[in-house]
């Protein structure tokens, strides 16, 4: 009881990256608690930052916790909170709480062959659990990597990108075609169709938006991945993250607490509400 | 402990609980409500229905979580802002209020316990009052597996028996209140026991509206996600909420930031009530809403109380006080929706 769960403790922010400018705009946040709390978080998991004085938003943290030094937020501008986020300046003081919801199962997918799947902004979750499995590659099998976003303007984590071609297959995509463009033209489920990953044992994990995600699992299905290899995460409104405040549930689980991470075995059965 | 306190004694009994903040139920024009009281002669316990229940007191409508602050090129500052300290008794809770906070206690604990909730919820005691006759003519407590005389959840259940009432202690808080004026309460005679029981009996036969084979719906529910029976239940719904803001189980909050002084920034984090037939409950920042409609609203209110809780919790989160049925501004009843579910199709 002693243990105030709506407390955020604040945290600086030490590093901001513009990924995408305009309309659609999208930056990279790092930040230091100012005092040590033992928050420690798992891929996957997400956290409640403060603009004190605009409120909170639940924003998935994209930093692997290999990562000791900093935590991550890669956020696109779309409401309030996220629109006074990203009015910050490096050396200002936010509050963070959590981590909340559950967690990639990574343990169980030792020796798999991994296939990362991300569109746009969905790429932040996947961040964490990619780099997860980077650091400990030794655990793993081949590591893939399909990413798409609109055009290539709005492709995120663009150096970073780059750099991960040497030590993984990255396969990326824009939606429509572009002069300089060398990459995949086409939706990312499509790239899928193209590329044909082998299922055998392999797992994917799929991160970004509902329609591309709906598209990626019905062509991953198509190349023989079954249920229990296919691997994403919901988002719902938010507002307590500890199951109390009533809005992210689909049906009688809480986004915030049960989820985010579900395999699609478990996903199928829950109704449409996300 | 079964006890009996004549009610000229009552009076008395209230002022031996001086050291504690007092709330009973009051009346303004024609609506009850509960109140801090002062003297015992404010406390009526002849009372219908109350417009919120005791809920109210342990997880208010408003409250302040925490306060902030920011000046100059200061970091922020942030101070927890707790309920106080004052040990609180409810007089005249009615047995399905009580049994309300059983399952708001369901959903304030677990993993991540509330401070708030139970800060207040640890420091209140509550005593009840029987229902001899049904306070509201849409009581339907015995169709949810309640009692108008059930003393789940309450320290103290009374129950009135003419020039004086039956007093029933049932936990600790409740001996103690009776201690701080043990020679008022006597022992029940053999006659007061059977009187008893029979006020008991009759209150249970005065209950007008029912479910049927309430039991049926949980499972029923699970087949209905893309019934049009949703559709048609929900036409005439105004999404006002109020079956929600009056109901003694809900428990949906939001959280909001207010700002007092933005230079400099002073404010306040707080959390209001929410409900879930408003159409922003669920919508996401990008303007997708996973529950865009009045139908998907009105189903998700209940499926939460009649499949998903009772899968979760194994109780319905609904202890039939009837108060979103007599508050409905369009007549949507919660018994004639539970009794169309259970018989549909068949």
């Amino acid at each position: 009881m002693d243990h105030n769960a709506y407390i955020p403790k604040l945290a600086k922010i030490i590093e901001i990256k513009e990924e995408v400018g305009g309309a659609r705009a999208i930056k990279t946040f790092r930040t230091q608690f100012l005092e040590d709390n033992g928050f420690s978080h798992q891929s996957g998991q997400c956290a409640m930052l403060s603009v004190f004085g605009k409120g909170e938003a639940m924003i998935s943290i994209s930093s692997s916790p290999l990562e000791k030094d900093y935590l991550q937020f890669s956020i696109l501008k779309m409401g309030r909170v996220t629109s006074a986020l990203h009015e910050t300046q490096v050396g200002d003081i936010i509050g963070i709480r959590g981590p909340y919801g559950n967690s990639f199962p990574i343990e169980k997918w030792k020796g798999k062959n991994l296939i990362f799947i991300g569109g746009g902004i969905g790429l932040a979750p996947l961040w964490s659990v990619l780099n997860t499995a980077l650091g400990k590659k030794q655990d793993f099998g081949n590591l893939t990597l399909f990413y798409g976003a609109r055009t290539s303007k709005d492709v995120v984590f663009k150096q970073e990108l780059e750099e991960l071609k040497n030590k993984m297959t990255v396969h990326l995509s824009i939606d429509v075609e572009e002069p300089d463009w060398e990459e995949y033209v086409g939706f990312v489920p499509l790239n899928i169709l193209d590329k044909k990953p082998s299922p055998k044992n392999a797992i994917t994990i799929t991160c970004g938006p509902p329609i591309m995600i709906k598209f990626v699992i019905q062509n991953l299905q198509a190349l023989g991945f079954k249920d229990e290899q296919i691997y994403t995460t919901v988002e719902n409104k938010m507002k307590c993250g500890i199951g109390k405040c009533g809005r992210c549930n689909i049906g009688l689980h809480y986004v915030c607490k049960d989820g985010p991470v579900y395999s699609w075995a478990e996903l199928k059965n829950l109704p449409q509400e996300y | 402990m079964d006890k009996i306190l004549l009610k000229k004694a009552f009076p008395q009994w209230v002022k031996k609980l001086q050291a504690y903040r007092i709330y009973a139920p009051s009346k303004d024009e024609d609506i009850w409500t509960y109140e801090t009281v002062t003297t015992p002669e404010d406390i009526d316990l002849e009372f219908l229905t109350t417009a919120l229940s005791p809920k109210k007191i342990i997880f208010p409508q408003r409250e302040v979580y925490l306060e902030f602050e920011k000046a100059d090129e200061d970091n922020p500052k942030i101070k927890e802002i707790l309920p106080d300290d004052d040990p609180t008794i409810v007089f005249g809770v009615r047995p399905c209020d009580a049994k309300a906070l059983t399952l708001t206690d369901k959903v304030f604990g677990g993993d991540f316990e509330d401070v708030y909730y139970w800060k207040r919820r640890n420091q209140t005691i509550l005593v009840g009052l029987a229902c001899n006759t049904p306070p509201s003519p849409n009581c339907f407590c015995l169709s949810v597996d309640g009692y108008p005389h059930s003393t789940e959840g309450l320290d103290i259940l009374l129950t009135d028996m003419g020039d004086k009432y039956h007093v029933k202690s049932l936990t600790k808080n409740g001996e103690k209140l009776l201690n701080l004026a043990k020679s008022l309460f006597t022992p029940p005679k053999t006659g007061d026991k059977k009187d008893l029981q029979k006020i008991h009996a009759e209150s249970e036969k005065k209950i007008k509206r029912q479910i049927k084979n309430l039991k049926k719906v949980p499972p029923k529910l699970k087949g209905m996600w893309d019934s049009p029976f949703w559709d048609e239940e929900a036409m005439s719904c105004l999404r006002c909420g109020i079956c929600t803001y009056m109901c003694p189980t809900c428990h949906c909050f939001d959280i909001n930031d207010e700002v007092h002084s933005s230079v400099p920034l002073k404010g306040q984090r707080i959390r209001t009530w929410d409900t879930c037939q408003f159409p922003d409950f669920t919508m996401h920042s990008s303007g997708h809403n996973p529950r865009p409609d009045k139908a998907s609203r009105l189903r998700q209110r209940i499926m939460h109380k009649f499949q998903y809780f009772v899968e979760k919790y194994a109780n319905y989160q609904c202890t039939g006080c009837g108060r979103c049925i007599t508050n409905c501004p369009v007549g949507i009843d919660i018994i004639q929706v539970l009794d169309k579910v259970r018989d549909y199709g068949s």
